[in-house]
């Protein structure tokens, strides 16, 4: 990537992975509470797979799932409970979901200003010889 | 015609600044990437001897990765040095072009208000 305004690009694929991480954690937390029969997989947590892309900024290379074993609880009233009498529940863990949350929210941010301070620098350049 | 010592020099500086803008951008955008190293951008030190040999056209803009300490997940990019740049690297720019702007200006003067 190598064009006229490529600062702006190279932020621009910082949003898009900083983007996709929050899916992910949307997804995540909006599956916290999800169950599934013991004999069942449940929800596995999404992970957002990133790494430098060879022209500048970063690229999102894939997904990858948690365990989708869960947490495994004996209750035979509930009725999803199998034959054995265990439900499945997602293991999510909150704190570190919130924590990455921040994470990529800080992460959106400075890219942002990174956007808007080279945006004020090009048009600069744009002045040159008026 | 436009090749002047003055001209070139300061071309040289606004594109240094522009690559390690670039690199910042490079930088910031893989904040969180794991096991990726910051890069720098050097210029200065090149142009300046450049400068003294009477030709600034043959200075390098080089970039490197930093060796500064890295984080758990291999990362070594400092956010705050990387905000200090982003601010400190366009007033450079801003100025470089500001001084371009002048040198044209005072062509077009010597060309007769053309």
């Amino acid at each position: 990537m190598s064009g006229l305004f490529d600062t702006i690009g190279i932020s621009g694929t910082g949003l898009t992975v900083d983007r996709k991480w929050m899916d992910a954690i949307a997804d995540n937390l909006s599956n916290a509470n999800d169950t599934a029969p013991g004999d069942k997989p449940v929800f596995a947590e999404r992970y957002v797979e990133a790494q430098s892309a060879p022209g500048g900024g970063t690229e999102v290379v894939g997904v990858r799932y948690g365990s989708s074993t869960g947490i495994a609880s004996y209750d035979p009233q509930n009725p999803q409970a199998d034959a054995k009498g265990y439900v499945r529940h997602a293991d999510i863990d909150m704190s570190g979901q919130m924590t990455q949350m921040i994470m990529a929210q800080r992460g959106y941010e400075a890219n942002l200003q990174m956007i808007s301070r080279a945006t004020d620098a090009y048009q600069q350049a744009l002045q040159l010889g008026k | 015609m436009f090749d002047d010592l003055t001209t070139t020099a300061l071309s040289v500086a606004a594109a240094g600044m522009s690559a390690r803008q670039r690199a910042t951008a490079d930088n910031i955008s893989n904040i969180n990437t794991p096991n990726y190293l910051a890069k720098r951008v050097s210029f200065e030190a090149s142009l300046q001897s450049a400068i003294n040999a009477g030709n600034p056209a043959a200075a390098n803009i080089t970039t490197q990765t930093s060796l500064e300490p890295t984080e758990t997940n291999g990362n070594n990019v400092n956010l705050d040095e990387e905000t200090v740049s982003i601010t400190d690297t366009g007033l450079k720019y801003q100025t470089d072009i500001e001084a371009l702007t002048t040198k044209f200006q005072l062509l077009k003067t010597s060309i007769g208000n053309a």
